[in-house]
């Protein structure tokens, strides 16, 4: 069997820029150097700003290569752009990924920055107080209701989840729950809230992201990037 | 009592949608070139019910859908009943007993609508089209090809001449982790780590298969510089084996298109858990659609078959639009035989119900953009 395909069947992908989603905050500032040393820096022809600077209301930067664009979202946004296509690489902690769990999201690279962990903490007074073995069903307060009820559900333990977005430390004190599964990085703000950490449930680091259908159609384009950044850890 | 506000008619449930004229007949028309394809390789169609038995339609490769499968019981046997979330296993029911006696290989085609309990993540859809083709009753790379060649030819039949076509093997990391002695937990985490491409997991949880495992990752991409990382890989036996039978695919596709754009990621074991050799997945590459899945899986107890599933909906996304039918707006009380030949040259023809004063208000009104005025079809001016 043979088929005849004209010559346009193989023609190349069209020629849009990659947009890489990088997450607003902390992680932003410590990605600086190693985006430079990856070869991504500012447009010499963008008047405005850079992605860099958090006070610009810009979202949506070029840089020096026409073939790549910056946009600037909250951390777990990026994942979402990510997995629906709208940016085809990004970087984000591995919480976020671990939370919203798209399949459309391939994680090839651990950056190694931003490090830290998603832990279960819950006031220092009640820390001991009973045995967790026996538990059949908790309330947790946390921005991961997902990863919470996971982690308790492996236990064989039901987890009630409060849904909160911030000062998750302030819900045991008001009664709202005894738990809460947040990121901790030093422990300061859980020390300062009369919070101990009791478990942690993973550690986290930044991780260079794609979209799945994004490396499957342009390897070449996504294959680069990635190997750039790959060299740019090494470097 | 509350006094909620009623919903409003036109909401349908999550995942579903109404397609209205010209999508509905644009469909409709590319399901049938897309078939018509399939027809001009000798592809024959079968159409299987929309329910059956649970137990019939959940057996053998069907049971990969069991969670996504909606059912209802038959008040007539009291059998629980489960309407199709894909049609493949219906396919291969039919091969494996009514057409238990027809000459291999094989091969059929199909077209209809599933329905699952649960849209995906980034795709709500639970009602999906899907237009397919099986091979059933031949074991070879020329099969395999011969799948992915139908598929690209049907595309083509409706405009679409982008494609990008990867190639996977589902069961390559499961033999590789089996081989190796990984059980367990750990299996699964590491197997988990791979599905999601997530090195540093990888890395932590592969032990001494970390540097093999690691190059594979990172080779998903071109077709030849995939096989290449592969062949230098250092595989167990069972998985060279399937390592193999992928470079005979590539070369049986090579030899009858060359300048296909191929990709392999020697690491994806995704998709419909009844796949046991080469699987594809077809991309529109410039519209980030995923236009149709297939491969090779066991048909019944024993008997080798391969397909392809193609979705029309997203087809008709990445396919460049048709041009609509001429609408033509005949007034009330034209020769039916000028209607019927202008019929025939391809026009529409919008029959006035009433006599008009202004037929060229009328025709507008009709949504046409032609009028017949005494004989011939005439141009409806702009607004």
């Amino acid at each position: 069997m043979t088929i005849a395909f004209p010559d346009a069947a193989f023609a190349p992908a069209t020629d849009t820029p990659l947009i890489l989603a990088l997450p607003k905050g902390r992680i932003l500032k410590e990605c600086a150097p190693l985006l430079a040393r990856a070869g991504i820096h500012r447009s010499p022809d963008w008047p405005h700003p850079s992605w860099e600077n958090e006070d610009s209301r810009h979202l949506r930067f070029p840089t020096d290569d026409p073939r790549l664009d910056v946009v600037r979202v909250r951390s777990f946004d990026v994942a979402t752009f990510v997995a629906f296509g709208a940016a085809h690489i990004g970087i984000c902690g591995n919480d976020v990924l671990m939370e919203f769990d798209y399949p459309e999201i391939y994680a090839p690279l651990d950056l190694g920055i931003g490090a830290c962990r998603v832990s279960v903490a819950e006031p220092r007074a009640t820390s001991g107080s009973d045995d967790p073995r026996e538990w059949s069903r908790v309330r947790v307060a946390s921005k991961y209701p997902n990863i919470a009820r996971r982690h308790f559900a492996s236990r064989g333990v039901q987890a009630e989840i409060v849904h909160l977005n911030g000062a998750m430390e302030l819900a045991p004190a008001l009664g709202l729950t005894r738990l809460i599964v947040d990121l901790v990085a030093t422990g300061s703000t859980l020390k300062a809230n009369g919070l101990v950490e009791t478990e942690v449930i993973a550690k986290v680091t930044s991780r260079l992201i794609v979209n799945r259908t994004a490396l499957k159609t342009q390897p070449e384009a996504i294959g680069a990037w990635i190997a750039r950044f790959r060299a740019a850890l090494q470097a | 009592m509350t006094d909620d506000p009623p919903p409003n008619p036109a909401l349908l449930p999550a995942g579903l949608h109404d397609l209205l004229p010209p999508e509905a007949e644009t469909e409709a028309a590319s399901v049938a070139a897309l078939m018509d394809g399939f027809a001009s390789h000798g592809y024959q169609r079968v159409k299987p019910p929309l329910l059956e038995f649970e137990d019939s339609l959940l057996a053998a490769s069907g049971a990969a859908m069991s969670d996504q499968t909606f059912r209802l019981m038959d008040p007539d046997t009291r059998r629980m009943m489960a309407v199709r979330a894909d049609m493949t296993p219906q396919v291969a029911r039919i091969a494996t007993t009514r057409l238990a006696h027809a000459p291999r290989p094989l091969r059929l085609s199909y077209a209809g609508q599933c329905l699952r309990v649960q849209g995906g993540q980034t795709a709500p859809d639970r009602q999906i089209a899907q237009a397919g083709i099986e091979l059933i009753g031949h074991d070879s790379p020329e099969a395999d090809a011969e799948i992915v060649l139908v598929g690209v030819a049907a595309l083509h039949a409706v405009g679409l001449t982008r494609i990008s076509i990867d190639l996977t093997l589902p069961l390559l990391v499961p033999t590789l982790l089996d081989e190796s002695g990984f059980t367990g937990e750990a299996r699964a985490r590491l197997a988990r780590a791979l599905d999601r491409k997530d090195a540093a997991a990888v890395t932590e949880r592969a032990g001494p298969l970390a540097a093999t495992l690691t190059d594979l990752l990172l080779a998903a991409g071109a077709a030849d510089g995939a096989l290449a990382a592969l062949a230098a890989a250092a595989l167990t036996p069972g998985a060279r084996a399937h390592a193999d039978r992928l470079a005979a695919t590539v070369a049986a596709i090579r030899a009858r298109a060359p300048g296909l754009k191929l990709t392999i990621d020697p690491v994806e074991f995704r998709g419909l858990r009844y796949h046991t050799g080469v699987c594809m997945t077809f991309y529109a590459p410039d519209r980030h659609l995923e236009l149709g899945r297939g491969g090779r899986y066991i048909c019944g107890e024993t008997e080798p078959a391969t397909g392809l599933t193609l979705f029309p909906d997203a087809v008709l996304l990445a396919a460049p639009r048709r041009e609509a039918r001429r609408r033509l707006y005949v007034p009330l009380n034209t020769a039916p035989a000028a209607a019927a030949a202008l019929r025939a040259q391809g026009w529409a023809t919008v029959g006035g119900l009433d006599p008009a004063a202004d037929p060229f208000a009328a025709a507008r009104l009709a949504g046409c953009t032609h009028l017949l005025d005494g004989i011939a079809p005439v141009a409806l001016q702009p607004e």
